[in-house]
This record gives C-alpha cells, sequence and structure tokens, in this order.
C-alpha cells in the first residue's frame, strides 16, 4: 500500500496525442505545446522529487486487442517524465476513484476530438460546450464538475481525457488549489490544455 | 562514405541531384533547348531552385553526329561554367566530357566534378582531375568508341564487367592522385549496352553499391525506358521514375536528371518508405 502524502499535491495536466513523445516527421507541428508541458512537468517534479502520480484513461481496448496494452496516456507521461529528468517511482491509475499517493499528480487528457471538419473524429458542435466546460473546471480547480463529467458524452466526443479528469476530480476533493493554464488550442481538431494547479495550503 | 565533389562535402546518407544542362543544338531529350548560352544559364537558375546539388555542363550529344573538337567543346562549355561559378559559388559544377583538354580548361573556370560519360577513353582524364582536386564519375561502356552506338555487343555478364571495368577506373583516378572520397562509379545505362543490358544492370544495381564505391546512375528518358514501355522520347518520365525508385532502393546516391522535382520526390519517397529519411509531417492518426 503506497502511503498518501503528508502534504497537499500540486498538479499538472498535459495532452495525450503521441506527438507529446516525439515529432515523428521533420516539420514538428506541437513542438511549442510539447515545450510548455515540459515546463509543467518539469515545475512538477521539483515539488515531488521522489514519486509523481500519473491518472490517465485506460489503454484503448481495440488497441488492446491489438496488442498494445500499455495505456498512451502513460507512454506520454513516462516520456514526458524521463525527459524531465525523472527517474523515480511512477504510480499509474487508470481508475475513476483515487487517492492521492504523492505530492504530484500529472494529468494525461485531452478535449474533444471532433472540433472540425478535419479533426480526427469531423465535426460535432457539442464539442466545444463540452470542452467549455472542461476548461473553466480546469481553470476554476472545480472538483466536482470535472469528478461528473459525462462519461458517455466523453465517448461520443471522443473526449479521450475525461476518464483521468473525473479521476482529477474525484482526487481534489476538498483540497484547495490555484489554476495557471499555459496553454490552451485545437491546432489538429483536438482540444488539448497544459495547466497547473498549485496548492494552497 | 562522405562525398567530396569539389567545393562541396556531402554526408553519406545524402541523395543528389545532378541536373542535365546542355549547351548543345542537338541532344536527344531538350532538342537545342539550351543551346544559346542564355536559355542554358537560364536552365541553371530554374534547376538551382528547384534544388538540384549539381549541375551537369554537356557540350557534345552522346549520339554520332558532326564532330565537334577539343576547341569547339571548349568554345561551348569553357566560358558558361566561369559564368555559372561566378553566379552561383557553391554550387557543384560538372562538366560532361571524355577529354583532358577540355577538362583542364573547365577545371580552370571553376568545375568540381569531370562526369567522364565514356569510361576513360582519353587515360589523361584523371590526371586533370588529380591536379585540380576535382572529383571524377566513372563510367562503364564495354570499352567502346566515344559517340558510337552499341551494335550486336554482348557481354557473358554485364554486371561483372560493369563492375570490373568501373572499379579498375576508380583505382587507376586514386592512383593518380584524386581523393578516394571524390570518386563515383556509374554503369552508364545505354553505353555500350542494349536495353537487356541497361535493365540488367538496373536489376543488380546493388551488386555495384556493394563495391563501397558511390553509385551515379544516367537514367533520364533513355532508349531502356522507351524499348521497355515501347514509347518515344517525351513520354518516358514514368518510366524513368520507377527505375529511379528501382536504383533508389539498391542505393544509389546520384542522380543524372532531366526532371529535377520529379525525381527528387521518387528519391525522397523510396528514402522514406526505407525508413532513411524521416517523414515531412506526421499527424495523421495522431492528434
Amino acid at each position: 500500500m503506497t502511503p498518501a502524502p503528508s502534504s497537499g499535491w500540486n498538479a499538472v495536466v498535459v495532452p495525450s496525442t503521441p506527438l507529446m513523445i516525439a515529432a515523428g516527421g521533420t516539420a514538428d507541428p506541437l513542438a511549442g505545446v510539447r515545450a510548455l508541458a515540459l515546463d509543467s512537468v518539469r515545475w512538477l517534479v521539483a515539488s515531488s522529487p521522489d514519486r509523481i502520480q500519473v491518472l490517465c484513461s485506460p489503454a484503448d481496448p481495440a488497441n488492446v486487442a491489438r496488442g498494445v496494452t500499455t495505456p498512451l496516456g502513460e507512454r506520454v507521461a513516462r516520456s514526458l517524465l524521463s525527459a524531465a529528468g525523472f527517474d523515480r517511482e511512477i504510480v499509474v491509475s487508470t481508475s475513476e476513484s483515487e487517492s492521492p499517493v504523492s505530492t504530484g499528480v500529472l494529468i494525461v487528457g485531452d478535449g474533444s476530438a471532433r472540433r472540425g471538419e478535419k479533426a480526427p473524429g469531423h465535426l460535432d458542435d457539442r464539442a466545444f460546450t463540452f470542452d467549455s466546460t472542461i476548461e473553466s473546471a480546469l481553470r476554476a480547480c472545480d472538483a466536482d464538475t470535472l469528478a461528473t463529467l459525462s462519461v458517455d458524452l466523453g465517448a461520443e466526443l471522443l473526449a479521450a481525457g475525461v476518464p483521468a479528469f473525473r479521476a482529477l476530480g474525484a482526487l481534489a476533493g476538498g483540497a484547495e488549489h490555484t489554476c495557471e493554464m499555459t496553454y490552451s488550442g485545437d491546432p489538429l481538431g483536438v482540444q488539448y490544455w497544459v495547466a497547473r494547479w498549485q496548492c494552497a495550503s | 562514405m562522405t562525398l567530396k565533389l569539389g567545393r562541396q562535402a556531402f554526408a553519406d546518407d545524402a541523395s543528389l541531384m545532378m541536373a542535365i544542362v546542355n549547351r548543345t543544338p542537338d541532344s536527344f531529350y531538350d532538342k537545342g533547348a539550351t543551346w544559346a548560352e542564355d536559355s542554358a544559364f537560364d536552365r541553371v537558375a530554374q534547376v538551382v531552385d528547384e534544388g538540384a546539388e549539381i549541375v551537369d555542363i554537356g557540350g557534345i550529344k552522346a549520339a554520332p553526329g558532326v564532330e565537334i573538337d577539343a576547341a569547339e567543346e571548349i568554345s561551348r562549355v569553357g566560358s558558361f561554367v566561369g559564368r555559372v561559378r561566378s553566379a552561383y559559388p557553391s554550387l557543384v559544377i560538372s562538366v560532361d566530357t571524355w577529354r583532358a583538354e577540355v577538362g583542364r580548361a573547365v577545371c580552370s573556370e571553376g568545375a568540381d566534378l569531370l562526369n567522364d560519360a565514356w569510361g576513360g577513353a582519353d587515360p589523361e582524364l584523371v590526371d586533370v582531375a588529380a591536379e585540380f582536386d576535382a572529383a571524377i564519375i566513372c563510367t562503364h561502356t564495354g570499352g567502346v568508341t566515344p559517340r558510337t552506338r552499341p551494335h550486336r555487343i554482348e557481354y557473358a555478364d554485364v554486371v561483372a564487367a560493369a563492375i570490373a571495368d568501373t572499379t579498375a577506373y576508380a583505382e587507376r583516378a586514386l592512383a593518380a592522385g584524386v581523393s578516394r572520397d571524390s570518386i563515383v562509379i556509374d554503369p552508364a545505362h545505354d553505353f555500350g549496352k542494349n536495353t537487356a543490358h541497361s535493365l540488367e544492370v538496373t536489376r543488380r544495381l546493388g551488386e555495384m553499391v556493394d563495391t563501397g564505391w558511390p553509385v551515379l546512375v544516367s537514367l533520364s528518358n533513355k532508349d531502356f525506358v522507351g524499348e521497355s514501355l515501347d514509347l518515344p522520347v517525351g513520354e518516358r518520365l514514368i518510366g524513368t521514375l520507377a527505375a529511379t525508385a528501382f536504383c533508389a532502393q539498391a542505393g544509389a546516391r546520384i542522380y543524372r536528371v532531366h526532371e529535377v522535382v520529379e525525381t527528387r520526390q521518387v528519391v525522397d519517397m523510396v528514402a522514406t518508405i526505407m525508413g532513411s529519411r524521416q517523414p515531412a509531417r506526421v499527424t495523421r492518426g495522431l492528434a
């Protein structure tokens, strides 16, 4: 049993795209977003040098059936943590009812992938309202809203981060945080955020 | 092996486009389109803009025709090389000639590379390359006389002959003092070869690559493509590009071409498929 932290915890939200791991091509359209994500992960590591708790969605069952069993979010987290020089314990949580086990929590998740006609999931107008709700809750450190995000609507809108955001909401409970969001955008038709939650206590 | 072509060096994974620039009134493909010096100069500007690393300037068409002596050849290409050199200080300038006398003249004007399409017909050409620290292309022609067409030429093994002759030529250049990294071999499609021979050297190009010498291929719009597809000059680009893809997979380093953009795309695509080049932009399915 991993012990609970003795003090409050900080959290960072980063996108869950494989392009957070590597560009894959000569051009690197998410270089700026990746740099911001890495900055925030470094900040998180500085406040939790011994253990990081990762919240991400479970591996896509279809990908598991194809032989890929490690959740994408976990791979993104490990890549960013490695790039930040972190080589200590990583505790990965893919369920929505977690307790804080570290003073540093890394949430890997994003909003809808249906934010345009060329988006991965084509256009669904409901994506904008749904993502606005998530973004407002992230900015306000509104745990209740995050904890009760609709799983079904999130799935319809290809918002892969919903399980991780719900887990963050459940984790946050009554803890007090302040948010600094350093990125919000959908350059490839998927809503990405980079945000820091700093423990207020 | 790193390639040193006169004033430029290229990494061992670089594929290079050598654009053909004819200062001739009668070459088979362009039929004199760049015979006027200003037209040839415009062609240089165009191919540089298209990304060619090398221009190959020639003053005599390969096929039989009116005899062009060395003085006339020098008048066609000598000062023109100087003009291109002045305008493009870092461009690799190759000259397509078999004559040492012409080689000396063009190297004095700033040429980097001597493209001896006729397989060492003039034994002193290697000495000129060494004297000017120029690079040299060692081609295989089966020993035929320059500007003659193959007639009932036969080989027990055309690839073995091409390897034996080009590597012997390369060693001769090395012995003459040409830098090892400035020597390139070329099977010379259609030179001293019928279509079956050219197809076989294409099919087995990897054996030439395995010699370790960098390999140039000159495939562009040639008769072996035309006979393979029964197409006249002017309709051979697709066949040329198919042969280009095959040679790229086998490991050719330099492509002597009429069409720079199309060839570059094919070579880049093959390299990307093979994993030696990254895609330009990858977001599909990953956002």
